[in-house]
C-alpha cells in the first residue's frame, strides 16, 4: 500500500516527471486522498520556486567590487 | 575601461559587443590579446556567483571576499590550465569551491558534521499525519513570500543547512545548475548529490514551514 513515505521518497522524480506510469498512478491516488501529502507537495514546489529567486539577489557590495577592481587592475597591467 | 559605475544594483555595463559574447570566446580574447574588456565582462558575469558560492561554503564574508579575489587572480595567472574540456563556468566554480575548502581547512573551521541522511518528515509508520498541514504556508500571497523579509528568512534557512547539503542545494536549486554540472564542480557522483539534494530539500521545507508559521503568527 502506498504511504506518505512513498510520496516523500519519490518527490524528486514526481516533481521532475520522471516516474514510471505505475508508480505515478499509485502516488496520485494517495495524493488525492491525503491532505497532508497535498500540502507537502505544494510547499515543496513553492520552496523551489522561492529559493530560485535567491539567485537574483546581489551580494557583492560596491566596496567589495571596487577593491576587486583595484587589485585586478594592478595585476592586469604590470609595470 | 575599468572604473565606470553605471547600471543597476552596482553592476557595470559592458560594451555591447561583449555582452553577447560567450564565456569561452571572452577567454580566448583574453588569452590571445590580453583584452582587458573581455576580462572585465567575465568579472561582471561571475563576481556575484563566485562570492555567493564562497560564502555558502565558508559562511564568512571576509573569507568570501578573499576567495573572490583569489579566484580572479587564478584566472589571470593560470588561465592556461583551463583546457576547454568542461564548460568555462564549471571550471571557474570548481576553482572557487577548491579555494573555499582550502580556506576552511586553513582556518581549521570544521562544522560539526551533522548528517541529514536519516532525516525524514514522516513518522515510524510512514505517515505524515498531523505533521504538515497544520503549518501550510503555500497559500500565502506572493507579495508576502517575495518580500525582502521573507527572502531573508529563506536565505537564513538555506545557510542553516549542514555544509555538504548546503553547497549542493545552493548550486542545484539556487544557481539552477544541472546534476551534471554540480557533479563536475564538486567532484561528486550524480547519485550521491541527488541523495544529498533530497535530504537538503526535505530538511529545508520543514525549516521554512516552521519559520513561516512563526512569522505569520
Ligand atoms: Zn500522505
Amino acid at each position: 500500500m502506498v504511504m506518505c513515505k512513498d510520496v516523500v521518497e519519490n518527490i524528486i522524480g514526481y516533481i521532475d516527471a520522471e516516474l514510471d506510469d505505475k508508480t505515478l498512478e499509485e502516488l496520485e491516488k494517495h495524493l488525492d486522498e491525503c491532505p497532508e501529502c497535498q500540502v507537502f507537495v505544494r510547499t515543496y514546489r513553492k520552496m523551489l520556486e522561492l529559493t530560485g529567486k535567491l539567485r537574483e539577489r546581489t551580494f557583492v557590495t560596491p566596496e567589495i567590487r571596487e577593491r576587486l577592481k583595484q587589485l585586478l587592475k594592478s595585476k592586469l597591467k604590470p609595470n | 575601461m575599468i572604473g565606470t559605475v553605471t547600471g543597476q544594483r552596482g553592476k557595470e555595463t559592458s560594451p555591447p559587443d561583449l555582452v553577447n559574447t560567450t564565456d569561452e570566446k571572452l577567454i580566448e580574447l583574453f588569452i590571445s590579446s590580453k583584452d582587458e574588456r573581455a576580462f572585465e565582462e567575465i568579472v561582471n558575469r561571475y563576481a556575484d556567483k563566485i562570492y555567493r558560492l564562497a560564502f555558502k561554503i565558508t559562511r564568512d564574508y571576509y573569507s568570501a571576499e578573499e576567495i573572490l579575489q583569489e579566484v580572479f587572480l587564478t584566472l589571470i595567472n593560470k588561465i592556461d590550465t583551463f583546457r576547454g574540456e568542461s564548460k568555462f563556468s564549471s571550471w571557474l566554480y570548481r576553482v572557487t569551491a577548491n579555494a573555499a575548502y582550502m580556506h576552511l581547512r586553513a582556518q581549521k573551521k570544521y562544522e560539526n558534521d551533522v548528517s541529514l541522511e536519516d532525516y525524514v518528515p514522516y513518522d515510524e509508520n510512514g505517515t505524515l499525519m498531523g505533521r504538515i498541514k497544520a503549518k501550510d504556508w503555500s497559500d500565502k500571497p506572493d507579495k508576502a513570500l517575495l518580500s525582502e523579509e521573507a527572502m531573508e528568512i529563506i536565505e537564513k534557512a538555506v545557510n542553516e543547512l549542514p555544509e555538504p547539503y548546503r553547497v549542493v542545494f545552493h548550486l542545484r536549486d539556487v544557481e539552477g545548475f544541472s546534476n551534471q554540472e554540480v557533479s563536475e564542480v564538486l567532484g561528486l557522483s550524480v547519485p550521491a548529490l541527488k541523495s544529498r539534494l533530497h535530504r537538503a530539500r526535505l530538511y529545508l521545507r520543514d525549516k521554512l514551514s516552521d519559520y513561516f508559521y512563526e512569522w505569520s503568527k
